[in-house]
């Protein structure tokens, strides 16, 4: 259907259209319009990613002037497709309607281990042997010895790229990976490096969260968007975990020996070279006498160590004398490595901010800032240099050359945190070196400051106002909105007591209690009798999960629930669990019903979906709070408090409920859908708890619901089972969660849609 | 780490968790038990490379790699005396260049080349630059300022807050304090039922702590880093101020003009009151004297102008004077004709 949205006509590739679809598209434009960045909170299920598209292909089509690009950014390949199915399917229609196909070109992006068709790599499974063979055959120097030598090897795809790819621009349309395989199987070209160089006059460019985040990365891939492009975050619940993620770095022991052994090979091959082609070296070292940037004009393939966020007139001037000549900045790396090592060497915990660390380290190795600073970037000069065909065996060295950069270029917003050993293990020495960002603004603000509309979005970003808060922006505008229903298909309940009314909950000091185990395992038990199909339960976590169900065995618990469904476990095991999941969702199929017992913050909590009988109830057995004896943890709600006003106890509460709410919001994946919430813990029910839930489970936690036994709660899901198992069918939905065009357009609805426009839009005073 | 052995005795830290390894000036680390034994009488040779060592200079081993930790010291020693900053040089490069000398020099130390040569470089080094070393010593370069600032800023920062909560925790505890007390005296002076008077008192509890939550923690207030004038406080040499240098000139000394009037000396204006020569000059009206004129300067103009040249004599010039003074005398006797 065609809508008109606030004067720009949209094309909506389906006959009917959500209400709250409709007042996305509204809220989005406005905030295009305003050319400023946005939040908005829609539950899974309803139609987020067609609407986006829907909308911002429109406004590219209509206003090509004021936006020129869409960047969408998701987080696993899997949904980088879906997307492009999306975009696929929006194209049809544009050509159903209007006769002709869009010139628009689409571009999925991903690494080179998604992209690289070249036949002797394509069986690796490991990303970083991939790039390092990719950098051993497409890096210039390779190419250039090529020419004299044919038998070093070259990647012939990307030689035939580059000799007849790089000028014909890419056809229009839009490319999934596979898409892109194909064409660049077809036409002999690198697929990888193909899109690397047409994402620059994509109009429709659709990635993995990194390429923007992870400065190392953005500096490759995206240096060259234009500001008014429109940037997309989906599924951005987790953005500012993400964001300290990319500028955090980890050193142990492990990464020490193997930067040693690093260091060894760089000073053997400088002998080497300075004795056989000095040249070379005198080369490099006029090249960085007169400034970093010259050394930086290299090829594309070359940059496999960009440096992370150094401000552009530092990488103006020109490098630093005592690091100038290769010898004395192997020295230099080696001096930098002995500290670090006697840093490590210490028996009790260390907390420290950058500045102290730098004072420290010019007191015991007279190593300055200034240095450091540049240490990441004449690394990765050196090693151009050097010629190094693999690179992937220097990745440890490279971290530590990051983490000198790192710590000497921010001094606020950092921490360094040595823990001489892991907690669980307090006999065993094991030093770990936690370079951590406190501050989830530092690694997105470049996206907000260079793109002028940036969209955060997800099913559950409640309470909005702390993701602005966080991540340091001002939106121009706020919405959550709810899910319009034909009928009531979730039924969220607050469990907070067994049936021998004995409180449950998995505070700390209850939860090992034998009465809490035994009421969270009768519960489960009654579940698994009434509800059909599958029912997943969620811990707190790992070890919880495990000492529960080894009570749960020795009280006969399990049997009782193996005698209705059958039991899978997530485990910390990537393979394992997705055995589970394969059987889990067999047993669903044939009917036999399965209950999966996962972990909150786990990969199945983040990407796995129950729709339909996979996941008919859901159970939150506690309140999955982070774990907060973490030094890092600490650290930085630390400064959260400092610097942006943010209780301790707001975030870690705010953290656990978007947790639980990404949890139970698994089993509803749509308005057909139904399925039952849980919330097993008496903490659920007070307040400040309940409040950051997302409004769309909000609104069906009645009164009635919230303090609940365990015999209450089976008895009202039974209810509503029997109720949802009434026939259902498309024409209940029309005209209440449902539209055509008419009724969009008939005038009560638009009086209703405005009613509930003005609920949504959250104060921004 | 824990694999590291005394080379003489072939002990580890796992076989002796209590032993220390110790270096000497070469490098070369052996533990301390070894050196109570090869150095009973304070000097022995070195048992990796034979030279001969002194035991007051043994010290403990900080760094695991024994060529880092010989560097270690030739670098400190020899920053010692390369101090200079980079304000001390006119450009970047001759800084950068600077900078490398030293890497070179101990690096050439530290591995053996050149040592003599080098030696004698860095003497004549210190040599030339003895002042600038000394003083540089007690100074820090920007980056070190800036570090010792935001340390001092840090700490600052973690002491207002503790401050801030033994505050908090002391006005809880008076508060809780006075709440009972409350309760007890109304208790037994109200005349209401008890469990009324236990009701109203939690609702009021609860009151108090809403109103306590919603205030919110107030932001640390920031230090005050700068004076009015924009300086920043504590920083001894701030970027507003480059160092200026010195320009080596004579000083200036004020010598009173002399005019040569060729002429009687003019009387000075003391005498040209007494001797009556305003005599005859218009009284300066009020608008003159507020433009600065007086009776007298008139005057004295006038009689200046009538003094001046009264002595001249003309002296020929050697060449083409003979033009010049054609033209010239019409007008010396043009003038006296206008005195007499």
């Amino acid at each position: 259907m065609k809508i008109n949205i606030d004067g720009l006509l949209v094309y909506f590739p389906y006959d009917y259209i959500y209400p709250e679809q409709y007042l996305y598209m509204v809220e989005l434009k406005k905030s295009i319009d305003a050319q400023g960045h946005c939040v908005v909170e829609m539950p899974s299920g309803t139609g987020k990613t067609i609407s986006l598209l829907a909308l911002i292909v429109a406004y590219l089509q209509q206003n090509p002037l004021d936006v020129t690009k869409l960047i969408y950014c998701t987080r696993t390949i899997l949904e980088v497709d879906k997307v492009v199915e999306e975009l696929k399917n929006l194209m049809n229609y544009y050509e159903k309607e209007t006769g002709v196909y869009p010139n628009v070109l689409s571009l999925a992006l991903s690494s080179r281990k998604n992209l690289c068709i070249h036949p002797q790599l394509q069986g690796m499974r490991e990303g970083k042997v991939i790039d390092g063979r990719c950098y051993g055959m497409t890096a210039s120097f390779v190419r250039e010895k090529h020419k004299y030598d044919p038998n070093v090897p070259v990647c012939d795809f990307y030689e035939e790229f580059d000799a007849q790819g790089k000028d014909i621009p890419i056809p229009s349309g839009i490319y999934s990976l596979d898409d892109l395989k194909t064409f660049g199987a077809e036409k002999g070209w690198c697929p990888y490096f193909l899109a690397r160089h047409s994402i620059n006059h994509a109009q429709i460019i659709i990635y993995s969260y990194y390429y923007l985040l992870d400065p190392k990365i953005a500096q490759a891939v995206s240096k060259e968007l234009s500001k008014n492009s429109v940037v997309v975050f989906d599924e951005a619940h987790n953005i500012d975990n993400q964001c300290i993620e990319t500028m955090s770095v980890k050193i142990n022991k492990r990464t020490i020996e193997k930067s040693e052994n690093s260091i060894e090979a760089l000073q053997t091959s400088l002998e080497r070279i300075r004795t056989e082609d000095s040249s070379r070296l005198q080369n490099e070292y006029e090249r960085l006498v007169e400034g970093l940037r010259d050394a930086n004009m290299s090829r594309e393939t070359d940059v496999v160590l960009a440096n992370p966020v150094l401000p552009d007139e530092i990488l103006q001037e020109a490098v630093p004398g005592n690091i100038r000549n290769g010898e004395h900045f192997v020295r230099f790396l080696k001096r930098f490595l002995e500290y670090i090592k006697t840093r490590l060497r210490i028996s009790h915990v260390v907390s420290e901010s950058p500045a102290s660390f730098l004072k420290d380290c010019k007191q015991k190795v007279c190593i300055e800032r200034k240095p450091l600073r540049f240490c990441a970037e004449r690394l990765a000069s050196l090693m151009r240099t050097l010629e190094f065909s693999d690179v992937s065996d220097f990745s440890s060295l490279t971290l530590i050359a990051h983490f000198a950069t790192l710590v000497s270029t921010y001094t606020t917003g950092f921490n360094l945190i040595i823990e001489p050993f892991d907690d669980r293990t307090p006999t065993i020495p094991n030093p770990v070196l936690h370079f951590v960002c406190l501050d989830a603004s530092i690694a997105i603000k470049p996206v907000f400051e260079r793109f002028q509309t940036v969209v955060i979005t997800s099913g559950t970003l409640s309470p909005l106002d702390m993701y602005p808060k966080i991540l340091d922006f001002r939106p121009v505008n706020m919405a959550s909105f709810t899910m319009t229903l034909a009928r009531q298909c979730i039924c969220p309940m607050i469990v907070s007591r067994g049936n021998d009314q004995v409180a449950i909950s998995s505070k700390f000091e209850s939860r090992e209690d034998i009465a809490v185990i035994r009421n969270y395992g009768n519960l489960l038990v009654e579940l698994s009798a009434s509800v059909p199909d599958g029912v997943v339960a969620f811990f707190t976590s790992y070890v919880y999960m495990e000492s529960v169900i080894a009570s749960w065995y020795e009280q006969g618990i399990i049997d009782n629930i193996q005698k209705n469904k059958l039991l899978f476990i997530e485990t910390q095991d990537a393979m394992e669990t997705s055995l589970a999941l394969v059987n889990y969702q067999k047993a669903c199929d044939n009917g036999r019903g399965a209950v999966l017992l996962s972990v909150a913050r786990g990969k199945v909590s983040e990407g796995i979906d129950f729709d339909h009988h996979y996941g008919r109830c859901v159970v939150m057995f506690g309140v999955p709070y982070v774990y907060t004896q973490s030094r890092i943890l600490k650290a930085r709600l630390e400064y959260m408090r400092d610097h942006y006003n943010i209780r301790e106890n707001d975030f870690l509460t705010f953290d656990a409920m978007r947790h639980a709410a990404q949890c139970v919001g698994r089993a509803l994946r749509g308005k057909t859908d139904y399925g039952i919430m849980i919330f097993a813990d008496k903490r659920f029910s007070r307040m400040d708890k309940r409040g950051k839930l997302p409004k769309w489970i909000q609104e069906h936690l009645k009164d009635g619901v919230l303090n609940l036994s365990t015999d209450e709660a089976v008895q009202l899901s039974k209810h509503f089972l029997r109720q949802m198992a009434q026939p259902f069918k498309q024409e209940d939905q029309l005209g209440l969660s449902l539209l055509t065009l008419e009724q969009l357009q008939s005038e009560d609805m638009q009086k209703k849609i405005e009613e509930k426009a003005q609920h949504a839009e959250y104060d921004l005073t | 780490m824990e694999e590291q052995s005394c080379p003489r005795c072939g002990t580890n830290k796992y076989r002796n968790p209590n032993m220390k390894f110790l270096v000497n000036v070469c490098g070369h680390s052996i533990c301390d038990n070894c050196v109570e034994v090869l150095f009973v009488r304070g000097s022995a040779a070195c048992p990796a490379c034979k030279i001969p060592l002194r035991r007051t200079n043994f010290r403990i081993q900080f760094f695991e790699d024994s060529s880092v930790e010989k560097e270690m010291d030739i670098r400190k020693k020899i920053l010692r005396d390369y101090n200079k900053q980079e304000e001390d040089f006119p450009t970047l490069r001759a800084y950068n260049d600077y900078l490398e000398d030293i890497e070179t020099t101990i690096f050439n130390l530290a591995n053996g080349v050149d040592v003599e040569e080098t030696k004698k470089k860095i003497e004549q080094y210190k040599k030339e630059n003895k002042d600038t070393i000394r003083k540089n010593q007690s100074k820090l370069s920007r980056d070190e300022e800036l570090i010792e600032a935001l340390i001092e800023e840090e700490r600052e920062l973690q002491e207002s807050h503790r401050n801030d909560m033994k505050q908090e925790e002391t006005k809880e505890k008076t508060r809780k304090i006075q709440n009972k007390e409350a309760l007890i005296d109304e208790l037994m002076f109200s005349e209401a039922p008890a469990n009324y008077i236990l009701a109203s008192h939690k609702a009021e509890v609860a009151r108090q702590r809403e109103d306590e939550e919603e205030e919110a923690p107030s932001l640390p207030k920031a230090r005050t880093t700068m004076f009015s004038s924009g300086i920043r406080v504590g920083q001894q040499r701030g970027d507003t101020f480059p160092s200026t240098v010195p320009i080596e000139a004579a000083l200036y000394i004020y010598s009173p003009l002399s005019i040569q009037y060729c002429g009687p000396d003019v009387p000075d204006t003391p005498a040209m009151l007494q001797n009556g020569y305003l005599n005859h000059m218009r009284e300066a009206s009020q608008a003159d004297r507020g433009g600065g004129y007086e009776a007298k300067v008139g005057c004295s103009r006038a009689v200046q102008e009538a003094l001046c040249g009264l002595f001249y004599t003309y002296q020929e010039p050697e060449s083409q004077a003979q033009e010049s003074s054609s033209s010239s005398s019409p007008s010396s006797s043009h003038m006296e004709m206008e005195i007499s």
